[in-house]
């Protein structure tokens, strides 16, 4: 009853394991999908040079949830192709892969390297909010770079499809959604984290990220990220993969009534550890036994009119 | 405790010879052997470190002088706000008749450890090695606590010179020993667990490695072949927890990922 279609693929459930979270090597993200239950995992974005990313503290709870500036660190291409090929040979569960690049022109670049990897998906990062000193604006802020990010990386793809991962910033994700659509990408991810924000100690009086600001992710974001979903589903005819404070199981069924077909986690494993996809799978079957549904496409879009 | 961000002022110093420092704040939380907490040094960095000792209204953290961070905590003077959060991680189990090995500044989360063994009144003999004399931190508290306590030296100031895996199987049969404790660099354990894994005995090695998050989500510190976040599931693994993982002795990760 949890499996799901998604484009080309069948997961045994709808949860996906969110880029930046325990995806940095194959090991991890195996211990993900055999001892957590997920149906996909996602790895942390990279692009073509590896890079050291922000200094600590990088990654801090707050009451609400995690503030991060990791800082789009990674090993770079050569190595996370290693990876995903690996996680391919052990592992049947899909894979995507999470990229970025600092230009367009990369974006191009790192598509190409990845399709030799074979992932199931390539995700593109265009909406970090913890890279302006770096980068300036993030590309996903504007539907004219949105527009040629999306084209140049389908260009590049071959059959492998393509999902645009977007933030609730800049021209609004409804917007931008559908530039994507029009630019051939195959899904939408939706959101990044949100923000950015900032902590700060009371007793040195400065910020605590060594970046001063960085994403929020987490329970406090879960509204932001249910709003967003429901606004693209709307705006497009593309699956989303929903993400954003998705902690418990009934947090994925409002995601999934939102419009959502696949359910991104990550801050998750921190307030539920590594089998919450295990724990949000069940409570979600539950759901839909309670009510008498026989599968999540019997719900998904429901909360529209 | 929590794993908020929380700052704290330095209390107390020691200074056991050059680069080598004890750490005391108020006591903010529990904590068992061999569990860590994250230090932050405000316009530096932050960087894990092993609880080294409890009191009833204090915590020790020891630190050698290594790179930028360690170099850092250095020049830190009482009164000093440090982010402290944690504690982290698993920690050891206890066990009678067991040897505990320490390496270098892996000492201590030993010394915590040989406190928790003593007041439960087991039995237990300390190995330890260092650079130098000054290095084996607080060897006065394991002479007093072990019921025997072996010291070496590479350059031979303090007990036998050498390293603390050359008379190691001698000891553990001498000493009648059941079960071993280490701590140190990763090099010790791939040459303790070679010596004693023939013979069956048990143990806990408490690893290190690169961390940024600390509470299990970043995957930095996660363990190829196991998949084991050393953040949460360790620091402190076991034989058994030891079999999957493929990458001991191997060049940790880096902050980018890398092997390096």
């Amino acid at each position: 009853m949890s499996q799901v279609k998604f484009l080309n693929l069948k997961l045994k459930n709808p949860t996906v394991l969110a880029s930046g979270i325990l995806g940095l090597t194959a090991s991890s993200m195996k211990r993900v999908v055999e001892f957590g239950g997920a149906g996909a995992v996602t790895t942390k974005s990279f692009n073509i040079e590896w890079r050291k990313g922000h200094k600590n503290p990088s990654i801090l709870p707050f009451r609400h949830g995690l503030l991060n500036a990791v800082g789009l660190s990674n090993p770079g291409i050569d190595e996370m192709v290693k990876e995903i090929r690996l996680f391919r040979r052990q592992c049947d569960a899909p894979i995507f892969a999470s990229v970025f690049g600092r230009t367009i022109d990369e974006f191009a670049e790192v598509t190409r390297l990845t399709v030799e990897a074979e992932p199931d998906l390539i995700e593109v990062n265009i909406s970090c909010p913890n890279v302006h000193s770096e980068f300036g604006q993030p590309f996903g802020n504007s539907c004219e770079d949105t527009a040629k990010i999306t084209e140049i990386v389908k260009k590049n793809a071959g059959d492998i499809p393509v999902s645009i991962k977007l933030g609730p910033h800049g021209p609004g994700v409804a917007r931008l959604a559908r530039v994507c659509e029009e630019h051939g990408a195959d899904a939408i991810t939706a959101i990044n984290t949100v923000g950015p924000g900032m902590l700060i100690d009371i007793e040195v009086r400065k910020p605590i990220l060594s970046n001063k600001t960085g994403g929020v992710s987490g329970p406090a974001i879960l509204p932001i990220a249910v709003k967003s979903v429901y606004e693209v589903y709307k705006a497009v005819n593309i699956p989303i993969i929903g993400t954003g404070g998705v902690t418990v199981p009934e947090d994925a069924v409002q995601m999934i009534l939102a419009g959502a077909t696949l359910i991104g986690i990550g801050t998750g494993v921190y307030y539920q550890g590594i089998d919450v996809f295990k724990k949000i799978e069940q409570g979600v079957r539950e759901y839909l036994d309670r009510h008498g549904f026989k599968s999540i496409e019997e719900i998904r879009g429901g909360a529209h009119e | 405790m929590s794993d908020l961000m929380q700052t704290f002022p330095v209390k107390r110093i020691i200074e056991h010879g050059p680069g080598v420092k004890s750490f005391y704040f108020d006591r903010m939380t529990d904590a068992v052997a061999g569990q860590f907490v994250n230090v932050w040094l405000p316009g530096i960095d932050e960087k894990p470190y092993s609880v080294s000792a409890l009191g009833e209204d204090w915590l020790e953290i020891s630190v050698k002088a290594y790179g930028v961070f360690s170099g850092a905590m250095m020049k830190l003077k009482v009164g000093d706000l440090v982010g402290i959060r944690g504690p982290f991680g698993k920690g050891f189990t206890f066990r009678d008749n067991a040897l505990i090995i320490g390496g270098g500044i892996g000492i201590a989360p030993l010394r915590i450890l040989a406190r928790e063994l003593s007041e439960r009144n087991f039995r237990f003999v300390s190995l330890l090695g260092a650079a130098t004399a000054h290095e084996v931190i607080f060897v006065d508290d394991f002479r007093r606590r072990s019921s025997n306590c072996y010291v070496t030296t590479d350059d031979g100031t303090l007990g036998k010179k050498g390293l603390v895996t050359d008379d190691l199987l001698e000891i553990i049969k001498k000493e009648k020993i059941e079960f071993v404790y280490a701590a140190g660099p990763e090099i010790m354990f791939v040459k303790i667990k070679e010596l004693i894994d023939p013979l069956g005995i048990a143990y806990e090695f408490c690893l290190e490695r690169y961390m940024k998050c600390g509470i299990g989500i970043c995957g930095q510190c996660t363990l190829d072949g196991s998949g084991i976040r050393l953040c949460v599931e360790g620091p402190v693994l076991n034989q058994d927890d030891l079999k999957a993982v493929t990458e001991l002795g191997l060049p940790h990760r880096d902050a980018s990922g890398r092997r390096v």
